[in-house]
């Protein structure tokens, strides 16, 4: 009559008694993360180590032979190819168009709708709609929008006496129109970040420092931006990584012209790879990019570190 | 001289009114502690007189001045908040130091002052550490810190102990009441917990619903509370609210005004006696042995429970019958209204 019945009706429940209860729930957690371990093997694990390989390999996807050529491809991107260069100046000169304009406006539009008034849900909707809106579509009907004869934007232009130029077709506007209706779409994503952030700051603080004589202005940079910074690295991070991932909308919107203007190193990958079919060498760049996002990114959580101390 | 007086204050949010018409007489260096229920309005009006909330009706006065259109910044109030709100970015320095530097106070000035207050606080080696490292005790005093050394005429407490374990409460409470001797500063504190009240008060303001129910010094709710609310939101434990309809006396010798309903009396003022000399006999439900007393919950033959203070002696059993006798000096009358008579 050893144990109590509730301890006998366990031991002759369990299903596998000869394994360990630490096995049976080490095999139980196994079980429910092994679709997305699986799924993570196979599309994101698989090509990453794949696309080492064939960084190193000389390959035309219509002849299906690759041959092995070291750091051939690296060494034709960064010091024979005046082309790449350019391509990562284009990014480069989009990342730092987009990412700052993208976090004021951010900020600015979270300032102005973290707290309740009426109609503040239909506003926070309406800036982040273009967020959840197909990126092909929101291209072409700017493409449309911005058009150089009778494009909506022009037309509005031409009321307050502005002949507005072509905007997509002349490379020194191109640039800048890819920038701001990217950001215009995108912006919602980190105001609903900021948001966020200034809702989880304690409303005492302000009123402490109102009650000490801190003007608004005074507040917000002695008190809300600092309290901010967490979210504002995340925020500059992720915006920064999908600034030089940037395609879909180059590809719809311009197409890497005028003269290459818009040419930036994601949709320059996907042409040598997919239009030339120089895998390799789309590969050797797809790893060149990965590097200059690394090497951003760890720079900006350093800086940030430093800030900290 | 910082007199705050307060003439019919009002605060409405939107269509509900929440405090409903104060009037108030605050003197210079004096102690007031408001106390009442949850939701009785005592934060709010901390809030109007320190300007974070706006006026709706009535008039506030802050040493002699119309304040009511004054912002918060200018009102020569500092207010401790129940969450301390220590801003966690800056070092205990920086915090206390905060009002003074948006005020452009010179650096060396800001140190000396912080160093001040810092030092009758014995926060001294404390200054360069972070919120984050700080105890509940020690955060409460920076919180304390920071007001202190804006110099203000009025100081405002919205229930700075009741975040804190219950031995630092009385430890910091003791803080408190040695603070207030040495600046002799205004002091409006709020709170729910009526010993915080008596212990630290002047004068205790008795909120309810957004009225004031009864000013005076805790002697005085105590000893002759002028509501049935007073009566019993002041003690601890609850005075016990009987009623007067068998008739009869309560206590040999007490005299009973002819428009009283109901008698209260303080479990402390109540004892175990002999049957023959009294009206309330009952059955012992529950003894509570808290060390120092015996508190003993008696449920009385007309249903009604009593709660009475046994000094000393051995507690009866549970289901003993008992007889009680009141102290007839101690008595507390009330009549339709729940007014003291």
């Amino acid at each position: 009559m050893a144990g109590s019945p509730s301890r006998d009706n366990a031991a002759h429940s369990a299903r596998a008694p000869w394994l360990t209860l630490k096995t049976r729930e080490m095999l139980e957690a196994w079980l429910f993360v092994s679709p997305t371990f699986i799924g993570f093997l196979i599309f994101f694990l698989g090509p990453l180590v794949a696309i080492f390989y064939y960084s190193t390999t000389e390959w035309n996807l219509l002849s299906q032979q690759a041959t092995f050529v070291g750091l051939r491809n690296f060494e034709n991107a960064l010091l024979e190819n005046p082309d790449f260069w350019h391509v990562v100046r284009n990014s480069v000169i989009f990342a730092l168009g987009l990412v700052p304009l993208n976090m004021a406006l951010a900020l600015s539009l979270a300032l102005a709708l973290s707290r309740p008034f009426f109609g503040v849900v239909f506003f926070r909707t309406v800036f982040f709609a273009p967020v959840v809106t197909s990126a092909i579509a929101w291209a072409i009907v700017w493409k449309f929008m911005l058009q150089g004869q009778g494009g909506a934007v022009n037309q509005m232009l031409a009321w307050i006496g502005i002949d507005g130029p072509n905007w997509l077709r002349e490379p020194n506007w191109a640039m800048a129109a890819v920038i701001v209706t990217r950001v215009i779409k995108m912006v919602g994503l980190n105001m609903i970040l900021y948001i966020a952030a200034l809702q989880s700051i304690p409303r005492d603080y302000e009123e402490a420092a109102t009650l000490e004589g801190a003007s608004r202005w005074q507040v917000f940079r002695m008190i809300t931006w600092p309290l901010l910074a967490p979210t504002t690295l995340v925020i500059m991070v992720l915006t920064t990584i999908g600034s030089f991932k940037v395609f879909d909308h180059i590809y719809q919107m311009t197409g890497g012209g005028p003269e290459n203007g818009t040419l930036v190193l994601a949709f320059y990958i996907y042409q040598q790879g997919f239009k030339f079919f120089n895998v390799g060498y789309a590969a050797a760049l797809a790893l060149i990019m990965f590097a200059i996002v690394m090497v951003l990114t760890l720079a900006q959580v350093m800086l940030r570190r430093r800030d900290m101390e | 001289m910082t007199k705050v007086l307060l003439k019919g204050i009002r605060k409405k949010f939107g269509a509900v009114e929440i405090i409903r018409g104060v009037d108030l007489d605050i003197e210079d260096g004096e102690f007031v502690v408001f106390v009442g229920p949850s939701g009785c309005g005592k934060s709010t009006l901390l809030r109007l007189i320190s300007g974070l909330e706006h006026i709706s009706g009535g008039e506030l006065h802050i040493g002699g001045q119309l304040v009511n259109e004054v912002p918060a910044s200018r009102r020569g109030v500092a207010m401790v908040f129940q969450s301390y709100a220590l801003y966690p970015h800056l070092t205990v320095r920086d915090n206390m130091g905060f009002g003074l530097k948006v005020r452009k106070v010179p650096a060396s000035e800001r140190a000396r002052r912080v160093s001040e207050a810092a030092a009758t606080l014995k926060l001294e080696p404390l200054l360069d550490r972070f919120p984050r490292q700080l105890s509940g005790g020690q955060r409460q005093r920076v919180a304390i810190g920071r007001a202190i050394v804006g110099n203000p005429d009025v100081f405002l407490f919205d229930e700075p102990l009741s975040n804190l374990d219950a031995e630092l409460r009385v430890h910091m409470r003791s803080e408190i009441a040695a603070l207030h001797q040495r600046l002799s500063t205004t002091m409006i504190y709020v709170t729910h917990d009526q010993i915080e009240a008596m212990t630290l008060a002047d004068k205790i303001v008795v909120l309810r619903d957004g009225r004031v129910e009864q000013v005076g010094t805790p002697r005085d709710l105590y000893d002759s509370p002028r509501t049935i609310f007073v009566a019993q939101f002041i003690g601890s434990p609850k005075m016990n609210i009987l009623p007067l309809a068998d008739g009869g006396p309560i206590a040999p010798g007490a005299s009973v005004p002819a428009t009283a309903i109901s008698v209260g009396i303080r479990p402390e003022h109540l004892s175990l006696g002999k049957s023959s000399n009294s009206t309330l006999r009952g059955k012992v439900r529950l003894a509570e042995y808290t060390g120092a007393v015996t508190l003993l919950h008696v449920e009385l033959d007309g249903g009604q429970t009593c709660l009475v203070i046994q000094n000393q002696g051995p507690a009866p059993e549970t289901g003993a019958e008992v007889s009680l006798q009141a102290d007839p000096g101690r008595l507390h009358f009330f009549d339709r209204e729940g007014q003291a008579v």
